[in-house]
């Protein structure tokens, strides 16, 4: 319990994939499933000469917020940049599934019990996506996660923590996007494409990955916020995640489908006219978005709290 | 005719070679606009008709180059690319909500990308926004019960082939005579990224169904249905597989189909064994704990 306290007021930012997992669900209620004790590793590292760990580098359990049930997903950036491979992958798959036969069960009980319990599933990202060293069996997988976040379309909301060092690029990148809510902090990136990769592929005069005030104006919290592809900016403390999945677990399913950036033809319509929209414009830098938005003091944005920084800055909304 | 050596950058002759003679009408779903005739040059959509039956089709163009989005070119999946195919798919669903499985019109995704748009106004609007939109309609139109067979003809890389293929019923892949191109990096990439020496990736890639590219270890996977011989066979094959996975469909045996189906696929022909152990364990872990949860 002392624990749990004690990490509720940590950056996440600074915090491992299980200090996450034990931190975003109540005081205690964390029960890993698949832990490091059950030594499903990698069977394709070891053929590369590279270290394994027992957990595969994702941290996958159950927990409580309130009485509903939460799956937590946190992946570990520490360990081969949180890629996700052939037992990563089946842990996010499998916990996925476990939240719908979760919904399914208590779907057999009473309404008025299913609705007071109805699950969540959190999902901390810290990925670049698929792990180059079973690169076939990673990028399966990922179909597989979503195939299941369809599945669990207006059933259980499925929530994106992005808060991590490394942040949610490449595979993870679109499923983040298909998830229905996305809470960030301003230090955390979310996109598909590395800065690295887009200066490797097009050069540096398109992107220059070691500018790294450019990276976070790209990709950042605050910039998705503006985007609408954030649905909330929080603090970095654990708490602050942690609260802000309470939050959503208390929302009606109508309000959280409402939250999604896309999964519907209108809400395609919507992301095509911002499409239309920078297609015009041709923005340079993310802040020519924020201006033609309507923020005026772009630098300002940059310099504000994340507090401030929301009861100012212009969203885009179609 | 000539032989033909490959079929990469040959999107929409493919069309052709599959369906009914003269039947492709471009954009021509029932419903489908676009906000102008040029929108994601790199992407084709439209209904035809294969054995007399309304399909649509979605496919890879490489030969325009997005005039708005200068990274587009060669086949790649841009934004607009991404919306148009999505769109392609949500005015199929509802063309035909409401009809018995059996009339639910089949979804033919003809492959031949190289990737997501890589640039730096993709990664300001969103790019992972425009092929998770695809994916989601595709997984939409196949729970809803249209047949949704990919085949690929050409190149099927990484994010792209996720965005395009990865969420059909079936795979299929015509086979790697024809330069047919299926993985997430080239070994050159890979090498430098994960600082492995590139002689012995080069040796593992050629017994390695996880590492390895091409149709054939992805079929060991259970990633790719069946491998086609040759671009004269591919339109019979598409056929065979379509009344396949209506079948499979009408007996309610979609856990045969898409994603979750080639994971069962992947088991059964040795590619991916850890899987299904990884996945009941996690059940058994939490039925010795399940009564903390659900009845807290």
């Amino acid at each position: 319990m002392s624990t749990w306290h004690t990490l509720q007021e940590r950056s996440f930012l600074e915090s491992s994939a299980r200090q996450r997992a034990i931190g975003l669900v109540d005081a205690g209620s964390f029960s890993e499933l698949v832990g490091p004790l059950e030594r499903f590793v990698s069977p394709h590292l070891p053929i590369l000469g590279e270290a394994i760990e027992f957990d595969d580098g994702i941290v996958t359990g159950v927990g409580l917020l309130g009485k509903h049930p939460a799956i937590v997903i946190s992946q570990e950036g520490r360990f081969i940049g949180g890629s996700v491979g052939e037992v990563g992958g089946a842990k996010m798959v499998g916990a996925l599934k476990l939240a719908l036969s979760i919904f399914e069960s208590l779907q057999q009980g009473s309404a008025a019990e299913a609705e007071a319990r109805r699950p969540i599933v959190l999902i901390s990202f810290e990925t670049g996506g698929v792990r180059l060293h079973e690169a076939n069996a990673g990028l399966l997988a990922h179909a597989e996660v979503m195939d299941l976040l369809q599945d669990l379309r207006r059933k259980v909301p499925v929530v994106a923590l992005i808060g991590s060092k490394i942040g949610c690029f490449g595979g993870m990148g679109f499923i983040a996007a298909a998830t229905d809510v996305i809470v960030m902090s301003e230090f955390s990136r979310l996109g598909l494409t590395g800065p690295e990769v887009i200066e490797q592929e097009m050069g540096r005069n398109e992107f220059d990955a070691s500018d790294r005030a450019l990276v976070f104006r790209t990709t950042g919290g605050k910039h998705k916020f503006i985007m609408g592809d954030c649905n909330f900016l929080v603090g970095d403390t654990l708490a602050d995640f942690r609260r802000q999945a309470q939050h959503v677990a208390q929302m009606s399913m109508i309000e959280i489908e409402g939250m999604r950036r896309i999964g519907s033809r209108g809400a395609v319509e919507r992301q095509m006219k911002l499409v239309a929209f920078a297609a015009d414009l041709r923005p340079r830098d993310s802040t020519d978005m924020w201006k033609a938005l309507g923020n005026k003091e772009p630098q300002q944005l940059i310099a504000a709290s994340e507090e401030e920084f929301q009861k100012i800055a212009v969203r885009w909304n179609a | 005719m000539d032989a033909i050596d490959t079929m990469i950058g040959m999107g929409r002759e493919t069309i052709d070679m599959i369906v009914d003679a003269g039947s492709f009408v471009e954009n021509g779903i029932p419903g489908f606009t676009l906000p102008c005739a040029d929108y994601g040059p790199g992407a084709v959509v439209g209904s035809a008709k294969m054995d007399g039956r309304v399909c649509t089709i979605v496919a890879n163009d490489a030969m325009p180059s997005n005039p708005r989005f200068p990274v587009v070119t060669s086949g790649i999946i841009g934004m607009e690319e991404g919306y148009k195919m999505a769109m392609a798919v949500y005015r199929s669903i509802e063309a035909d909500a409401g009809k018995p499985l059996a009339d639910k019109r089949p979804l033919l995704l003809i492959v031949d990308t190289p990737g997501n748009g890589p640039g730096k106004v993709e990664e300001i609007v969103g790019m992972n926004k425009a092929t998770g939109a695809y994916q989601l309609a595709l997984a939409e139109a196949r729970k809803t019960g249209h047949p949704v067979l990919a085949v690929v003809i050409g190149r099927a890389i990484s994010g792209a082939f996720l965005c395009h293929g990865l969420q059909a019923d079936q795979i299929l892949s015509l086979s790697d005579k024809y330069g047919t191109m299926i993985h997430v990096m080239p070994l050159t990439s890979i090498a430098r990224i994960t600082k492995q020496d590139i002689e012995k990736l080069t040796a593992l890639s050629k017994t390695n169904p996880v590492f390895a590219a091409g149709p054939e270890f992805f079929f060991r996977l259970g990633g790719v249905e069946e491998i086609i011989e040759a671009p004269d066979a591919i339109r019979d094959c598409v056929l065979k597989h379509i009344d396949e996975i209506y079948r499979l469909k009408a007996e309610r045996q979609t856990d045969r189909l898409g994603p979750w189906g080639r994971g069962e696929l992947g088991e059964e022909r040795g590619g991916r064994v850890t899987r299904k152990a990884v996945m009941q364990r996690m059940n058994e872990q939490f039925a010795a704990v399940a009564d903390r949860y659900l009845r807290a």
